[in-house]
């Protein structure tokens, strides 16, 4: 019997020992959703100069898992618009936000960064001020004094088409320069009769301040693409799917925003916290954003519209921003494509 | 020391400093947007000279920081001799002045602009501020420290304040009142970019919001900065003759 009871028992201590083997290995082995997270690629993604209920949709890509589900674990930073491109072109950084006009710049000097796909559809950028002053036709700024940051970014390069586009030249208006953004504080002094300005901020701004306004855009008479999210060349040419992961990601983000603004806005104050603060004038800036990221075209958020890049490089080829040395073909690349 | 021997160690510390550059660049292997390298700026500047970029902006740069300074420094001197002389003045002046020491100024710098309506008035005013602070204290401690023997010596022997304040206090105060300038004329330089950056359409501070911003142009940013040194080296080097003129060694 002594000699039979272990012979009864070994298939038993065997199965145990196998159960508990096996318990063993699944505790100790990650999860598939472990699996996954370790397998994530860091992203490092620089927004613009400070965090703002405008970047909306990457907040909400990075706490709904849009970022995780493309494999992507995505650390967002700040930085402003020189020190953006220069650090996505020297892959120090993945992924950027940065205006079209200024790749278009950047790539004309050699800086190897590419735009791979838009977030503003319509040029943000318009000439404001208050109600009554502001002239129907790009034409009527002449004599007019105009605040603008200064002789850079997306502000400078939709002044100069603006005036252009009326036929005048910088000399026929008077240009007064705010290098710290706070031209609207300018026009308040009434230092100066309009500033450019962006038309889901300044506005608002101005709004507040009991000032009702008008805009002069330039969509209409000088089509420049807007700001999109901008790779490192040497990061594109190691790998397309990895960009066209991000940038699809993005725009399903982007999606979700458009499709229900408060997602985002609860997103954003996550994220940032201090915009709970005045709750009310963030919600006001995303839904005059998301007005923005819209397009009169059938096409998803992210998509580039090459008519618009073709007459925004020709507009700034004409006017001198860039020598045209750089294809406009080699200025953006479709990470997002229609079906 | 001999002029031959001082040229000589300039020259030695230049061509060292370029080598540390050039050998940073080619180690780190910096594309020319991240870091260029000493030849590139060097061929950089003299295309910005030559196509007329850097004048304009130097020039309004040195009239701002000149005048900025000329202002500061007067309103400074007079203000160091009050505290030096008044212990009331000293006590119920202090605090601001140290505590508009600590406001950083590119804070105000804008406010400052559009309170004064922009233009060179702003400019001159926002540099003045940042000059002030070490040429007045420099000028008070520099009184203070004025032998009371020499100066009851002088009072017994007539002299009114004023000839006390002008014939020894100034004078003895001088060493310690070029420190103040030598530190002042310097941070001219950087009151006269603050400024630009506050508001304004020309100048070196401008031009390296443009090449930085605008154009792209790394090399034409360290060209402008490179310019800012200089002008700083040379007003430096400017106080620090007039010292050797009016100081007896």
């Amino acid at each position: 019997m002594f000699e039979r009871k272990p012979m009864r028992l070994r298939p038993v201590m065997v199965l145990v020992v196998a159960m508990l083997v096996l318990a063993a290995c699944t505790s100790a082995s990650p999860s598939p959703s472990g699996t996954g997270a370790a397998e994530l690629r860091p992203v490092r993604l620089l927004l613009g100069f400070r965090p703002d209920v405008q970047f909306a949709p990457f907040y909400l890509a990075q706490q709904e898992g849009y970022f995780a589900d493309a494999g992507l674990e995505v650390t967002i930073e700040h930085a402003s618009g020189g020190e953006l491109i220069r650090l996505v072109a020297d892959g120090q950084a993945d992924f950027g936000v940065a205006d079209a006009t200024d790749v278009m710049v950047a790539k004309s000097t050699d800086i190897p960064v590419t735009y791979v796909s838009t977030l503003f559809q319509s040029f943000p950028v318009a000439v404001i001020g208050p109600a009554g002053t502001v002239p129907a036709e790009p034409a009527g700024l002449a004599g007019a004094t105009i605040g603008t940051p200064g002789q850079f970014g997306s502000s400078w390069h939709a002044l100069l088409a603006l005036l252009d586009a009326g036929g005048l030249t910088p000399d026929e208006v008077t240009i007064r320069e705010y290098p710290q953004f706070n031209q609207v504080e300018g026009l308040l002094a009434a230092d100066v009769d309009l500033i450019t300005g962006f038309r889901n901020n300044e506005p608002l701004r101005l709004a507040a301040q009991g000032v009702d306004t008008e805009l002069l855009t330039i969509d209409e008479v000088a089509p420049l693409p807007g700001p999109g999210v901008v790779v490192g060349d040497a990061a594109l040419e190691d790998d397309v799917a990895w960009v066209e992961a991000f940038a699809l990601a993005v725009s399903q983000a982007q999606q979700a925003v458009i499709d229900d603004p408060d997602a985002g806005l609860e997103a954003a104050i996550e994220a940032v916290p201090t915009i709970s603060e005045d709750v009310d004038t963030a919600r006001t800036v995303l839904l005059a954003t998301v007005e923005l990221w819209a397009s009169d075209l059938d096409i998803p958020p992210g998509f580039i519209d090459a008519d618009v890049w073709e007459a925004g490089y020709a507009t700034m080829e004409h006017l001198g921003f860039i020598d045209g040395s750089v294809p406009l073909e080699d200025m953006y690349w479709h990470a997002i494509r229609l079906e | 020391m001999g002029a031959l021997r001082r040229i000589g160690l300039a020259a030695l510390s230049v061509a060292g400093f370029l080598a540390v550059w050039q050998l940073i660049v080619v180690v780190g292997d910096y594309p020319e947007y991240i870091l260029p390298s000493p030849a590139v700026v060097a061929q950089r500047a003299v295309e910005a000279i030559q196509n007329g970029t850097l004048q304009p902006h130097l020039a309004a740069t040195l009239e701002e920081s000149v005048i900025g300074f000329a202002v500061g420094a007067t309103v400074a001197i007079l203000v160091g001799i009050m505290l030096a002389k008044s212990l009331t003045a000293e006590r119920v002046l202090s605090p601001y002045l140290v505590a508009a020491q600590a406001v950083p100024i590119l804070a105000l710098a804008p406010l400052i602009d559009i309170w004064f309506g922009g233009g060179l008035t702003a400019r001159v005013v926002i540099c003045a501020l940042i000059v002030f602070f070490p040429i007045a204290i420099a000028t008070m401690v520099g009184i203070r420290g004025t032998d009371p023997l020499l100066v009851e010596m002088a009072r017994a022997n007539g002299a009114r304040s004023s000839q006390v304040t002008r014939l020894l206090e100034l004078p003895s105060a001088l060493p310690v009142l070029f420190g103040g300038l030598r530190v002042g004329v310097t941070l001219a330089v950087i009151g006269a970019v603050v400024a630009e950056w506050a508001g304004a359409s020309v100048g070196l501070g401008v031009l390296i919001n443009i090449a930085d911003q605008g154009l792209f142009d790394t090399p034409l940013m360290f060209v402008a900065l490179g310019t800012l040194a200089l002008l700083g080296l040379t007003f430096y080097g400017v106080v620090l003759l007039a010292e050797r003129a009016l100081v007896p060694r």
